[in-house]
């Protein structure tokens, strides 16, 4: 699958998931309509967005989407429609929740970084493992093989539904279900 | 082959080994809050037939804004509730509640060896108990729901050792503040946090709680703690636990979790704790902190100074705050209270001060110590619980420009209201600095005023 689209230069380390959306806006129900609070939390994020409208890729430093696990911050960029982040490196739960929405966490050196925050646009190849800028370079990088058939089919919770028995199996016969009949369920 | 605490947990919940280094995890515990549980329930309703995998793993707990402040969380609370209702899940609902990190230990619900999941990062608290306790994502909580497991890139194992007891004055938030500006904000990224040493074993569960509750915020996937006899005395007649021989049946497997001689971690880390000092945030992120004797470091980050408004080599007690908060999944429990009320005893506070009880059981018990009184005659407010202001949401939002110092576990820029400053520090400290009007330390206070109780 490509990822093609202008590129939204955040040059910042270590933005964490409350400047992305902030706690005042995670008072639905539903996953969808976020992308108007996205940066709200952010000085300067609204300015940011405005001047990229057409943006599709953010592009961003070290440790992207640190601190709060709320799904929203992946959201929020989904609804904006961004489908991808690239960065040196992310905290471990956004890294996640991208996968399960749709937006690619391409990690690339700082070097590449430092290149791509110049660029209007990139052309991310998800399959190939590359991202090619207009000018010609081109770097690579490596998806989770697993989570990267998430993000290209959505399909998080088809792939756990589709291990129910598998774990029920495993329960079964597992030492550890021995002990857990042994232990209160909370009933 | 010697296993280390985290491993005997992982490989007994492994399901099956996954492409990419990936696994699919048993999940034992599942805590479920208002805030990120019904969109993954609603989803599992929607598509698959409103079927869990075992209602009986999970807990739900109204946490994050209990009573619903407007339309929107009473929504939240509303599917939470009729959810759980609907599905047999026990639930913890106004009046019986508090913030889920406090609630699901202190009903027996957390125990060594069992891994647990919860849409909320701070779940690493309950690595106090020597669990793999871990935040997710609403997607993976809800994949949990539907069944059982967590997708999990096994993380590697960080020890970190503590040597030497804290001295007076010094607490497991001074711990907790020391470990992640060790590491660095992101620098337990891809790690658990194992941790061990000398100063553990004084610890009691509700220091070990304040400790891994901040793993997270050097980038953790969490903290665990091996678990001894702190641990089984904590869990011993505890509600939702057995009793008897059941129980001391379990204490024997959990003593098996220890970890093994020579086991083999995948990066070591030393900290001698013995001369540690109260440890109090200075920048944006709870890693940029410092002992409170110290200043503002050369070398800070410029972008962090900014948004404090601070600049280098400013001594931290001569910052001026607007506001103290105590509470937080961080410093609500009964011992922090105490701690803060040894503080406030005979004393006035001389900013806007707010005490949030971690739960509500935890509320009732300062009450029946007259902590309650304590911090109202000094003129603070007592609160029912709630994450209240710690995530800026309810209860005390900061003003921009005003500044805060706050025994929670976060000071991001915004954290605790748009513009909103904060300053990390233990409940004793906070409760120093609210009655000197600045950042300060209990032995800077005149002796309190007797009264009589």
């Amino acid at each position: 699958m490509i990822v093609e689209g202008g590129v939204l230069p955040l040059d910042r380390a270590n933005v964490d998931t409350d400047q992305i959306i902030p706690a005042h806006f995670l008072t639905g129900i539903e996953t969808t309509g976020l992308g108007k609070h996205l940066f709200s939390g952010m000085t300067g994020g609204a300015e940011l967005l405005a001047a990229y409208p057409a943006a599709s890729i953010l592009v961003t430093r070290e440790n992207f989407g640190c601190g709060s696990s709320r799904e929203h911050a992946a959201w929020s960029l989904a609804d904006r429609g961004f489908r991808a982040v690239v960065a040196p490196s992310f905290a471990r739960i956004f890294f996640e929740n991208a996968y399960n929405n749709g937006i690619a966490p391409v990690v690339v050196d700082d070097a590449a970084i430092d290149t791509l925050l110049g660029e209007a646009s990139v052309r991310i190849d998800l399959d190939a493992g590359t991202l090619l800028t207009p000018g010609g370079a081109q770097m690579r990088f490596v998806l989770d093989p697993l989570r990267k058939e998430f993000l290209l089919s959505g399909g998080y919770m088809a792939f756990m539904a589709a291990k129910r028995d598998a774990v029920r199996a495993w329960l079964a016969r597992s030492a550890q279900a021995q002990e857990e009949t042994a232990f209160s369920a909370p009933m | 082959m010697p296993k280390s605490l985290f491993e005997k947990v992982w490989d007994a919940h492994v399901v099956e080994e996954l492409a990419g280094g990936n696994a699919l995890v048993f999940v034992d515990r599942i805590v479920a809050h208002e805030i990120t549980t019904p969109q993954g329930a609603l989803e599992i309703q929607r598509s698959y037939g409103d079927e869990l995998f075992d209602p009986a793993r999970i807990v739900a707990i109204n946490d994050h804004v209990s009573p619903a402040k407007d339309t929107e969380t009473a929504i939240q609370a509303k599917v939470l509730r009729d959810w759980a209702k609907r599905h047999g899940i026990v639930l913890y609902d106004l009046g019986q509640n508090g913030i889920c990190h406090v609630v699901a230990p202190e009903r027996g619900y957390v125990e060594p060896g069992m891994t647990l999941a919860c849409g909320d990062s701070h779940t690493c608290t309950l690595g106090a108990f020597g669990a793999f306790a871990l935040g997710v994502g609403t997607t993976a909580q809800g994949g949990a729901m539907l069944a059982g497991c967590l997708v999990l890139a096994r993380p590697k194992v960080m020890r970190v050792t503590l040597d030497g007891r804290l001295c007076a004055g010094a607490t497991a938030k001074d711990l907790a503040l020391c470990v992640v500006s060790t590491l660095g904000f992101k620098g337990g990224t891809g790690y658990v946090l194992e941790y061990a040493g000398e100063a553990l074993t004084t610890l009691s569960m509700d220091e070990r709680m304040t400790l891994c509750n901040m793993a997270i915020e050097a980038g953790a996937t969490t903290g665990l703690i091996g678990p001894d006899e702190t641990t089984f005395s904590y869990l011993r007649g505890r509600e939702n636990q057995p009793t008897g021989e059941a129980f001391e049946r379990k204490v024997a497997h959990w003593r098996a979790l220890a970890a093994d001689p020579g086991a083999r971690y995948d990066r070591e880390v030393r900290i001698d704790v013995a001369a540690l000092r109260p440890m109090v945030s200075w920048g944006t992120n709870p890693g940029e902190s410092v002992p409170i004797d110290g200043a503002v470091p050369a070398d800070a980050e410029p972008a962090s100074l900014r948004y404090m408004d601070l600049e280098c080599g400013r001594p931290l007690r001569s910052i001026e705050i607007d506001q103290a908060f105590i509470g937080s999944c961080t410093n609500s429990r009964l011992s922090d209270l105490r701690a803060a009320a040894e503080v406030l005893r005979g004393r006035t506070v001389s900013v806007p001060t707010i005490i949030t009880p971690g739960s509500q059981a935890v509320k009732r018990a300062a009450e029946r110590e007259g902590l309650h009184d304590v911090f109202q005659d000094a003129g603070a407010l007592w609160t029912h619980s709630s994450c209240g202001p710690c995530l800026g949401m309810s209860m005390g939002v900061l003003a921009p420009g005003s500044r805060c110092i706050s025994s929670s576990n976060r000071n991001f820029p915004g954290r605790m209201g748009a513009g909103g400053r904060v300053h990390l520090a233990s409940p004793a400290i906070v409760a120093a600095s609210a009655v000197l009007g600045r950042i300060a330390s209990p032995d800077e206070l005149v002796p309190a005023v007797a009264v009589t109780s």
